[in-house]
């Protein structure tokens, strides 16, 4: 009877840790998600396999088994679980031949994919007690037996012996379905449940920040008071960090994705590369992660591209022939930083001067730094690229990152050794949901400034100020020379200071361009929670969003990329 | 309970008899579908949003909620106003193209909610021009006076994203 295929194997003494385990041991976190997710998949497939015998030759369904097939086989390839990927992608080959039509799902297939499916519910249920050393079910005979079958039934047709397959009673089976269900400490969540928690602790936040600016709680003198407000402070805080943890989802899958994009052009492009992955665990925000997977795909492109260079090169200018692609994420001053390194061609600045001179992009002769010609790359419509190819090359791409980049309130930077190699590193906010700002004054509106694009502020003296036109139109800051933009007249503000010198100037950078906004008096620094105006003021430029302020008014979340745009746009003479 | 066939369809939607809140633009009275309106508070500090058309008074934080507010009075080509102390904002569901939003009217002063029986609903007169009676759920006389019946998602809805109206 099929009995003798699944002996328990109780009596056996804790057995080390398979090396096939050794990922699944080290996170527990990814561990847990994997069974889950897993036994989830098992489900869906025991389920279309029944509605599949009772209508066979639905191919429909068949693509619906080979689907949580691949993505469990895809799963534990990623965890380094061999018995488990081996076992599911030879069920894979047999689902993929009846997929295709080329395979008809027979009784005998049907029999044994549910076997199968039987016997990896096992697998995967048992493999935290594997990875604990704890007794599990020897499940080697009916892996054998159903690797077997399903051998005999690719190669020969439908004429494979059902009966020497290990079916396991339906009694059993039913027990298994049960037994899975209180196994996962993980539950899913739809993640606009999260958003909306995130969205609540926001607003209880701001409650509480509304509370504690109310004057009548600033008078000195009541210790208890202040205690039992620092005490409410501290508790929302923790909710906020503990709500915002939730949607925090390490960046593993992308750098994944790229891993295996890097693999699929090192082979189009015939430049072989070896891709290292550093730092997967990093978490950030999963809205952030989500719209991070696009510039990064363009980036690694890129990478393969132009970046490397093809074998016989590297050999020629002495490096090793496999070019290394690192991609590295790590926690850094409050944000996250993503790096793309490769040890390839690095840039070539002369080339992309020209190019851009060529390209009318920059005027003939003009002096400038480094950093700022390498910046040129993220212009729209340059390109170094001598010919098109299929992935890049067409002057699209550096600009869409960049601009992709900036919509999620990060930066770019390039650091390059010509034949080195360029490294291309991403500083990104942990989460899209809070900023860290100045408060600007400017009339009677309030205006918040993300501070990493402040570079510094000041008073300006007379002396600094330079006019072109009769309009004051820089301010000389030591050595540079940065254009003035008087939110005030910009933003068509009454009662606005008007004489520069009476108010306060705030440099701001985006992407190695400065410029000084000119605002009647700074406020102070805060964390803000960012709204979005919504769809209504979805063609503002300038303003990336709204914060709900101390007072409760609502302070507009200035974007300083926006702002030069506006700016170069509204003063055509500052463009040429 | 013997109103409730009057109240059955969407009032949003058509120019049926139902419940309107009526309001005061000017020396005209106008009336929204009650089940459009969430609330009504009083004018607060609005935050001017730049680049805008004229008739967007910009946003308020409406208990940590971003809504934009309107100034009706503008939109319809009346004579601006300040605020007196009768000066309310209605805040009602809008349904733009793509997505339902809150948002907030700014009017001269709320009058009453006012039950308005299909058969005293007229419609809108046809003045040759497609905008002015394209946003007029109808006439409605009531209580010997006319309100104008507003179909508001049309009203806010029509000029679409209202940044770009402003050049």
């Amino acid at each position: 009877m099929s009995k003798t295929a699944r002996k328990k194997s109780a009596k056996k003494p804790p057995v080390i840790v398979d090396d096939e385990l050794a990922t699944f041991a080290a996170d527990p976190e990814l561990a847990s998600m994997f069974v889950a997710d897993g036994l989830e998949h098992l489900g869906t497939i025991e389920q279309t396999i029944l509605r599949l015998e009772k209508a066979p030759g639905d191919l429909s369904l068949v693509n619906d088994l080979f689907r949580p097939f691949h993505t469990v086989k895809g799963n534990a390839g990623v965890l380094g679980i061999r018995s488990v990927e081996a076992f599911a992608h030879k069920l894979e080959t047999l689902l993929d031949l009846a997929r295709s039509g080329s395979h008809p799902m027979g009784q005998a297939e049907i029999d044994v994919v549910l076997s199968a499916v039987d016997t990896l519910t096992i697998m995967v249920r048992e493999l935290p007690a594997r990875v604990a050393g704890e007794p599990h079910t020897d499940l080697a005979a009916s892996c054998q037996n159903i690797l077997a079958t399903v051998d005999a039934l690719i190669a020969g047709g439908s004429a494979a012996p059902i009966e020497s397959v290990a079916v396991p009673a339906p009694q059993e089976l039913e027990g298994s379905m049960a037994a899975r269900i209180d196994e996962d400490s993980t539950i899913k969540v739809n993640t606009r449940k999260l958003d909306a928690l995130v969205d609540m602790v926001g607003e209880l936040v701001i409650a509480q920040t509304i509370l504690a600016d109310n004057p009548a709680l600033q008078r000195p003198g009541d210790d208890r008071l202040s205690r039992q407000m620092a005490q409410i402070r501290r508790i929302t805080s923790d909710i906020q960090r503990d709500a915002m943890s939730m949607r925090m989802v390490p960046i593993r899958r992308t750098f994944q994705k790229m891993a295996r994009l890097v693999r699929d052009l090192s082979k189009k492009f015939d430049k072989p590369a070896d891709v290292t992955l550093i730092g997967e665990d990093t978490e950030l925000d999963r809205k952030l992660i989500e719209q991070l997977t696009d510039p990064l795909m363009h980036m690694v492109r890129n990478t393969v591209d132009h970046g490397i260079e093809p074998g016989a090169e590297r050999l020629a200018a002495g490096k090793p022939e496999t070019a290394q692609i690192q991609l590295r994420a790590c926690h850094r001053a409050g944000g996250v930083v993503v790096e793309i390194a490769d040890d390839g061609a690095g840039l070539d600045t002369e080339r992309i001067l020209a190019r851009a001179v060529a390209q009318a992009m920059v005027p003939h002769g003009s002096q400038m730094s480094v950093a700022e010609i390498h910046q040129l790359i993220f212009r729209p419509g340059f390109s170094t690229a001598d010919r098109v190819t299929e992935v890049s090359g067409r002057g699209v791409g550096m600009d869409v990152v960049r601009r992709n980049i900036q919509m999620l309130r990060g930066r770019i930077d390039i650091q390059t050794v010509r034949g080195r190699g360029a490294t291309f590193t991403l500083h990104l906010p942990l989460t899209l949901a809070i900023v860290d700002g100045l408060v600007l004054g400017v009339g009677g509106d309030r205006f918040v400034i993300p501070t990493p694009a402040v570079r510094e502020s000041l008073r300006p003296t007379a002396q600094q100020i330079h006019t072109t036109h009769g309009r004051p139109s820089v301010v000389q800051v030591r050595d540079r020379l940065i254009p003035l933009l008087h939110l005030g007249e910009l933003f068509s503000i009454g009662n606005a200071r008007t004489a520069i010198t009476d108010g306060t100037v705030v440099i701001a950078e985006d992407n190695g361009r400065e410029v000084a906004l000119v605002v009647d008096e700074m406020l102070g620094k805060r964390e803000v929670v960012i709204r979005s105006l919504g769809e209504m003021f979805r063609g503002v430029r300038g303003i990336a969003g709204g914060a709900i302020l101390g007072d409760g008014r609502i302070g507009l979340i200035l974007d300083t990329g926006g702002l030069l745009a506006l700016a170069s746009a509204t003063q055509p003479q500052a463009a040429a | 309970m013997h109103t409730n066939t009057e109240r059955t369809t969407d009032a949003g939607a058509s120019a049926n008899g139902g419940k309107y809140l009526t309001f005061a633009l000017g020396r005209e009275e106008y009336g929204l579908p009650v089940l459009k309106v969430r609330e009504i508070i009083k004018v607060m500090d609005i935050t001017h949003v730049p680049q805008v058309a004229e008739h967007v008074l910009g946003v308020i934080n409406l208990r940590g909620k971003v809504i934009p507010v309107i100034d009706l009075r503008r939109k319809f080509g009346f004579e601006p106003q300040a605020p007196t102390d009768r000066t309310c904002i209605i805040v009602a569901e809008v349904a733009l193209a793509s997505s339902t939003l809150m948002m907030g009217v700014v009017v001269d002063s709320v009058s009453e909610v006012v039950n308005v029986a299909a058969a005293e609903i007229e419609q809108p007169p046809d003045f040759g021009g497609r905008r002015t009676t394209d946003y007029l759920l109808g006439l409605a006389k009531v209580k010997g006076g006319v309100k104008i019946l507003l179909d508001l998602d049309r009203v806010l809805g029509s000029d679409g994203p209202i940044a770009i109206a402003a050049a």
